[in-house]
């Protein structure tokens, strides 16, 4: 972000004139060397914190009884284990379908709002941001449970005569997965959606076409970089989550994370846990490499 | 978190070893700067033999201990590993003690310390000692069934018309391998060993009760938490956890008869510099003194016999131990079950994907 908004800033304070361009030129080589400076801890970081670990991980993953590649070859030649990534991937997908669909509405109502009604809106999506996952789900858990307040509630309304189970299934872990991910997606399709220039709106609406055009023909395609950043955040967290299914899932709710975690904690084969790790960490990057091609993601970040 | 502790403890044993002298006893090195830290599974358990066993033996000594908890056997392997262990003692099922074996993670067993010849040699093991025991048991929410009509086996909890509603079973294959062939009428003494006919015959009996499982429960205190909200009701569970609910007066009950009995077991993670004194704190973890003060505290049972046979007895029907008790109970065979779990793992994953 410091870069992009330095060089925004250059754009403005030195259009034209000769000299100042000459300025421009020394002063960014030394904004250059300042940027360097301030993203140095950051790289320290990410490769003592990220790189090295990973490469640890990546040698572990190579160092199966079984010969170099064998973990690698366990998990790909495994029918549990592929339905399991796929079973994964699957719920990535629909979270990710479903939380972009109900957070477009929620975000275009939130750039519409203003003042009061703005600032309790937004507190109303970022509140539960701020909350603890495992607090959440333990919530969902409460509220879900067959004597809990919705099946009371539906009782009482006469809509069942028996408590309904929905805890434990597909239906209880898109609930709390999709709870948890919705402000991930809001937030950068509400960005996008402040960013559309209303008078665009206003020349649609003369030219005389009508609310459904106008939103399908300029505020959608407008807006679309907001809704990929939103997607592709939402489908890349949910790849990796493990309390949710965990809690409020069935049996077969398995997940790649929960298959790691029996690798790691239970079996104690870590070249295995180390491998399936990074035939996820291969999946999410062949998907952000073919997102790439159609949106840029650095765009999509600065959005936010 | 672990690797920060790592890296701050690995440069104080490094420290360490450079000032001391090469040949210095082994004890003199083993003075690190952390106390001696037991590590339990938590809850019940973890209370009781820190009561029974831990207090006493430190506080005779004069001496500070810390205490962690749950056990993680990944947790064991990284510190073994790494060569800075962090945990002296850990309490661990006891088929770990077979996995530990396998992958060299824990210190043998020194029996010239640990020295209590009453103990029987079934609670002795080459990597550990079992301190106390329990069972997995038939248990199931009173509301549901009131007295006269409650689940009394394995065969009654797949009896789903006599026994209706939703049932709970633990995630993993252990113990279900054993329930489900106690359902199917196999006697309890020819459980052991594992074949693949019998496995079989587990399998098929698990997918005749799935439909009626409304959860797989993964941590201890699940089961009676799912039992007293009403969720389901029977389950199975472990026997301390049980009544640690009904002193809380959860409508919780179980039944010991047809119990598959297992031991807590204590193990030495492999290099632990308090080696020496977690090899007499099992010794004293077994000594008449130290088991008989189980028998008040009614969650585990002791495992040295003369203590046992001084519970009163109301205690001793709460035990599964007691010979009323035992003589229906599928011992639970850790070896054999190591063997289970390492060869039908991939299948039991396959069951459980199934919808």
């Amino acid at each position: 972000m410091t870069t992009a908004e330095t060089s925004r800033e250059q754009k403005i304070a030195y259009p034209i004139h000769r000299a100042g361009r000459v300025f421009a030129t020394k002063l960014a080589s030394r904004e250059a060397i300042v940027t360097c400076l301030l993203l140095l801890p950051a790289v320290l970081f990410l490769t003592g914190g990220f790189v090295f670990p990973l490469i640890k991980l990546f040698t572990l993953s190579l160092e199966s009884e079984g010969g170099t590649l064998s973990a690698y070859r366990e998990i790909i030649g495994s029918e549990v284990f592929r339905a399991v990534f796929v079973q994964t991937l699957i719920l990535a997908v629909t979270v990710t379908v479903i939380s972009v669909l109900l957070a477009y509405p929620a975000a275009y109502l939130l750039s519409r709002l203003k003042d009061g009604w703005l600032t309790l809106a937004i507190y109303c999506v970022l509140v539960p941001f701020w909350i603890s996952v495992l607090v959440r789900t333990f919530s969902w858990m409460l509220l879900l449970e067959r004597n809990g307040p919705v099946n009371s509630t539906l009782m009482w309304l006469g809509v069942t005569d028996q408590p309904l189970k929905l805890l434990f299934n597909d239906l209880a872990v898109h609930l709390g997965m999709i709870h948890v991910l919705l402000p991930y997606a809001v937030l950068p399709i509400y960005a996008s959606l402040l960013k559309l220039d209303p008078r665009l709106l206003q020349a649609s609406n003369g030219l005389g076409a009508s609310g459904l055009q106008t939103f399908l023909r300029v505020t959608l395609p407008l807006t679309a970089a907001g809704v990929a950043a939103g997607a592709t955040f939402v489908f890349l967290l949910s790849l990796g989550f493990y309390i949710t299914p965990m809690l409020l899932g069935g049996f077969h709710n398995l997940t790649v994370a929960m298959l790691i975690d029996n690798f790691v904690n239970e079996r104690l084969v870590w070249p295995l846990a180390a491998a399936a790790s990074f035939i996820l960490l291969f999946i999410i990057l062949v998907i952000l490499a073919v997102a790439a091609r159609f949106l840029s993601i650095g765009q999509m970040l600065v959005t936010r | 978190m672990m690797n920060r502790r790592t890296l701050i403890k690995s440069g104080t044993a490094l420290g360490a070893a450079a000032i001391l002298p090469a040949g210095f006893g082994a004890t003199a090195i083993a003075q690190p700067s952390r106390p001696f830290t037991f590590c339990s599974w938590g809850g019940a358990l973890q209370e009781m033999e820190k009561t029974a066993f831990i207090e006493p033996f430190f506080a005779e000594r004069g001496m500070r201990f810390a205490e962690d908890s749950p056990t993680n056997y990944a947790k064991i392997k990284a510190q073994v590993e790494a060569g800075n262990v962090e945990w002296d003692l850990v309490c661990v099922g006891g088929q770990w003690m077979y996995q530990a074996k396998d992958q060299n993670l824990a210190e043998p067993m020194d029996y010239s310390v640990i020295r209590n010849d009453d103990l029987a040699d079934d609670w002795k093991a080459e990597f550990g000692v079992f301190t106390s025991t329990g069972a997995t048991v038939v248990a199931y929410n009173t509301d549901a069934f009131p007295e006269g009509r409650e689940p009394k086996s394995w065969a009654d909890f797949w009896n789903v018309e006599e026994f209706p509603g939703p049932r709970s079973l633990y995630s993993r294959m252990h113990y279900n391998y054993e329930a489900a062939l106690r359902a199917a009428g196999v006697p309890a003494d020819e459980i052991y060993p594992v074949t693949e006919e019998k496995v079989r015959l587990m399998f098929q009996k698990m997918e005749e009760i799935k439909p009626h499982v409304a959860v797989w429960w993964s941590s201890g205190a699940q089961a009676p938490q799912l039992l007293s909200t009403g969720e389901v009701a029977i389950a199975m569970a472990w026997n301390g956890r049980i009544l640690d609910a009904q002193r809380e007066d959860a409508p919780v009950a179980m039944t010991l008869k047809d119990g598959i009995a297992w031991g807590n077991a204590f193990i030495i993670p492999k290099g632990s510099p308090y080696k020496d004194l977690a090899m007499e704190l099992i010794n004293y973890a077994i000594s008449e003194e130290a088991q008989d003060r189980l028998i008040p505290m009614g969650i585990y049972a002791p495992v040295l016999e003369k203590s046992a046979g001084k519970a009163t007895p109301d205690q001793a029907g709460q035990m599964i131990t007691h010979p009323d008790n035992i003589k229906d109970a599928v011992i639970f065979n850790d070896e054999q079950s190591a063997i289970y779990l390492d060869r039908y793992e991939a299948e039991w994953q396959e069951f459980q994907l199934k919808r």
